[in-house]
Parts: C-alpha cells; structure tokens; sequence
C-alpha cells in the first residue's frame, strides 16, 4: 500500500480532531458513553467533508453519536481511521455507513483492554514508582515527571495515531475497493461488529432482578432460575426488546424513560 | 473551616474538569499531582509534596473501572491534604474522613446517573441539527453541571459534616436509590440497541450471540473475544473473496466466449 499525501486541509482537520480527542469523558452518559466525545472529535471531519451536503452530513453526525468506549489513546487512532472512512463514503462511495459503524464497533473492544493494560495498568505503575520515590524526598520533580511519563506521552501517541489512522485507513480501504472486494470486508467488520457488541452487552448489561418468590416453605429466586436457563438471559431480553421497538419505530426518547419508570416501578414492587 | 472547604471544592472542581480535557484520564487527578496543589494552596507546599508521595503509593493500585469507583483518589487527596495541613492530622486520619465522603458522593451520583443518560437522546438529536450548540452545550454541560453535585456534597461535607446529607438521602425512600441504581445498570442497553439495529444483518446477525456467550459463559476479557472475532472474521473475509474471484473468474471467461461467438457468427 503506497503512502498517501496529506493535504493541507486534512492537516488542519487531523489537528483540530487530536486536540478534540482528549475530550474522551465528555458527557460521559451509561447510554453511550463516551459518544459526545467521539462527535466533538469527529466535528472537524465531518464538516469538512461534507461542506455542502447537509443531509449526508446528518447522518454522519448519527453514525458518530453512537455508543463508542474504549481508552482514551486508541480512541483517536479509531477517529482519523473513521475521518478517513467518511472521507471515501463521500468521494466515491466505496464504503457505506454499516460497514463504517462496524468496524468503529470491532476497533473498540480489544483496543480498550490492550491499551488499558498498557498505559493504565503498566506505564502508570511505572510512572508512579519514580515519582513517589522523589517526592517522599520533597522534590516535585515527581510530580512533574510523572506528567511528563504517563500524560504527556499519551498525548504524544495521540498525535501519532489520528494520523496514522487517518492514512493507514486511507490506503487500506483504497486497496480493499480497488481489489472488488468491499462487499467481503462489510460481512467481516459485520462479523466482528456484532460479536464485540455480544461481549459487550453480556460484560455491561446488567438487569439486577432481585426477586424472590416463596411458595409454602420453599422460596424460588428468579434470577437464580433464569440464568439457569442461559447466563444473563434477562440482559439480552432487554436488548432486543429494545432492538425491536427500534425497528417498530420507538425514539430513543422513549425506551429511556421507559427504562428510568421500569427500574422505579420494578423497585417499588419489589423486584430488584 | 468553611474557607478551606472552599478550597478544597474548587480544587477538586477544577481538577475533574482539567482532567477530562487535558493530558489523559487519571493523569491530572491523580494524588502525586493533586496533593502538591492543594499544599500550595493552602500555604504548605512542602507537606503537599510528601503526602502526595504518601497516598499515591495508596490509591496506586485502586483504578476506577466501569463507573464504580472504590474510594475516590481525587476527593480523598483534596480533603486528606487539607486537613492534615489544617489541624496537623497524619494521611491516614485524613483518609479515614475522606471515605465516607467518597461513599457520600457516589449515592449523590448514582442519583444523577440515569437522569444524565437520559439526555443521550437529546444529545443525538441535537448534534445532527446544529453542532455549534451541541459543542458548546456538551462543554458547558460537563464543565459546570456534571461536576457540580460532587463539588456541593464535598464542600458541605467538609465545612459542615456529613450529617446533613446523609439526612437529606435518608428522606428519600430506599426504593428510589434502587430503582435509580436498577435503571442506570439497564440503560447501556439502550445505547446496545440503537447500535445493533445499525448494523445487524440477517447473515451474520448469530455472531451476535457468539460473542456474547463467549463473554457470559466463558468469562474472556475483551481482547481474547477479539482474537476469536477477528479470526472468524478473516476466515470469512477469504473465504468470501474466493467466492468474487471465482464469481469475476466465470464472468470473465462467459465474456470471452461471447466474444468468440460473435466472431464465429460474422
């Protein structure tokens, strides 16, 4: 894969979305958690794109509002990759918005567990020690390095990564169209997408039904016997009940508060 | 009391903001970063410095993971330090009054946390409509009100005791914190389903159920579910890519027999 000039525009953009991209926890939220964050980042992108073309540029802003999680690094290598799968969708139409929303989904998973051990459960421990080591001397220099360690270098591989992802997903998807075959990749990322989602439902989703039922002498938990069943049975009820009143065409609006009345009522009966 | 707890709430306000925009999560507001601060504020760098030492090698291994958080390193760094500078008190007291402070916090925020995921849909809708407001309501939106409750309850903790608010959560019926608790672990699914209404297709929709039980029976953590994802996925990348070369190979040599044909007819 050749390497891909960047021009002078997407310069500007791919800096605009790393200084964005340390905006990770913004509004973070349990529906989506870090997506506000994602759209911040996205923003330049997507405008730049999509300059004068307001109804592509809508649906760009819904695919970057969707539920995104992962470490705070990655996070930027997966917006320059998602700036330059928009940049295709639009130019020549080689990538549609499933497949762009997939492979967002399949990139969050693993990322998130590898650079959490990285950075947070490694290079932070690593920073820790030096610092506490000066500082239980009175020297703040700890301190300062310990910033320079574990955050300014994360900040330096952020940098690194909108770029990187920007151009390696730029050739990447190039020779994927160009060889015919994007009709395979979307049925991967669809592959990976949906299995990451799965993990993430079983790992996140939690209905804490907390219910007990006595007949006589002998009391049944509910929980108990569902996930005697199938583990986590009531979690993956929940969502493609939900997945259903998507499709039968409920807003968002509504399954939350149906969600908040439901966790209220539930409570108030009794049974979580 | 009241001017240190204004300290304090500042200092951990502007800590969580700043930590949220700049550097990276848990860098800014961690105890070797936060304890200086405070000592410099309060007029005792020097005791900042070592107790930031101190309650670092603490908090080292106590990581925040999936919103739960054990014992807050930033607001128990705020209010140790600024009472061991205040009254002359050692680390650990300091930590011992900051815990019920931190649990304190987190029933405050555990009734926060669905009110605020349900705004998720506002925030979708607004950024497709106009995404100059949607920037400047999300930064607003987590610079003054997310943070604000946090900030109220350690400042009243500290200046008045924690008396007041514990009576305050005990008005509230206990159903109510449950049922709060109950919808913001259920909410995420909201954001799950808007996602795989997305992107599922009939095809490869099983896969779905894979990946889950691969997490709900097995227990594997993200990345090993990853390695087993992508090693199908490239297993069907292939196996699809042989079935277009086959499809392009046929179309090719039907093309070239019609041309032949025509050349026969003429």
């Amino acid at each position: 894969m050749e390497k891909k000039q960047v021009t002078q525009e997407e310069r500007k953009v791919l800096k605009s979305m790393f200084l964005r991209s340390h905006l990770v926890f913004t509004t973070f939220n349990m529906v989506k958690m870090e997506a506000n964050a994602y759209t911040l980042t996205m923003a330049p992108a997507i405008e730049s794109i999509y300059k004068d073309d307001p109804e592509e540029k809508r649906e760009a802003y819904l695919r970057a509002n969707q539920f995104f999680n992962t470490h705070a690094v990655p996070f930027s290598f997966i917006a320059g990759l998602n700036y330059a799968m928009e940049k295709q969708h639009h130019d020549n139409g080689s990538i549609d918005g499933t497949t762009i929303n997939a492979i967002k989904t399949a990139l969050m998973g693993p990322t998130a567990g590898m650079f959490d051990s990285l950075f947070f459960n490694c290079l932070r421990i690593i920073a820790s020690g030096i610092a506490i080591g000066l500082c239980s001397q009175g020297n703040v220099l700890g301190t300062f390095l310990f910033i320079l360690i574990y955050g300014v270098s994360q900040s330096v591989v952020k940098y690194l990564f909108v770029n990187w992802g920007y151009t390696f997903g730029t050739s990447f998807i190039d020779a994927v169209y160009n060889s015919g075959l994007m009709q395979a990749l979307t049925k991967a990322a669809g592959v990976m997408g949906l299995m990451m989602i799965g993990f993430m439902t079983a790992s996140t989703v939690n209905v804490p039904l907390n219910w007990t039922i006595s007949i006589g002498e002998t009391s049944v938990v509910v929980q108990d016997v569902l996930n005697s069943i199938f583990p986590g049975i009531l979690g993956v009820g929940l969502l493609f009940l939900m997945v259903g009143a998507i499709k039968k065409g409920w807003r968002p609006t509504q399954l939350v508060l149906c969600i908040l009345a439901f966790g209220l009522v539930g409570a108030f009966l009794g049974i979580f | 009391m009241v001017q240190s707890a204004i300290v304090v709430a500042l200092v951990y306000w502007f800590i969580n903001v700043l930590d949220q925009s700049f550097l990276s999560w848990q860098c800014l507001s961690r105890p070797i970063v936060v304890a200086p601060v405070v000592g410099l504020l309060l007029g005792d760098f020097h005791t900042g410095i070592l107790m930031g030492a101190s309650l670092e090698a603490i908090f080292m291994g106590i990581s925040a993971i999936g919103g739960s958080i054990p014992a807050d390193p930033l607001s128990a760094t705020c209010i140790s330090v600024a009472y061991s500078i205040l009254t002359g008190a050692d680390a650990e007291t300091g930590i011992a009054l900051a815990l019920p402070i931190g649990t304190l916090m987190s029933s405050w925020n555990a009734m926060l946390t669905p009110i605020f995921a349900s705004l998720a849909p506002y925030w979708e809708n607004l950024c497709q409509k106009n995404i100059k407001a949607f920037t400047v309501q999300t930064l607003l939106f987590t610079t003054f009100v997310q943070p604000l409750v946090n900030t109220v309850v350690l400042f009243i903790a500290v200046a008045y005791g924690i008396e007041g608010l514990n009576a305050a959560l005990a008005v509230l019926p206990a159903w109510v914190m449950t049922g709060l608790g109950a919808a913001s672990s259920m909410m995420t699914a909201v954001g799950f389903a808007i996602l795989v209404s997305m992107i599922w297709s009939n095809e490869v929709g099983i896969f779905f159920f894979v990946g889950y039980v691969l997490s709900s029976v097995t227990g594997l953590d993200s990345l090993k579910v990853a390695i087993i994802a992508a090693a199908i996925a490239i297993t069907m990348f292939f196996g699809e890519k042989r079935h277009i070369d086959t499809k392009n190979a046929m179309a090719n040599s039907s093309a070239a027999t019609a041309v032949n044909d025509e050349e026969d007819f003429f």
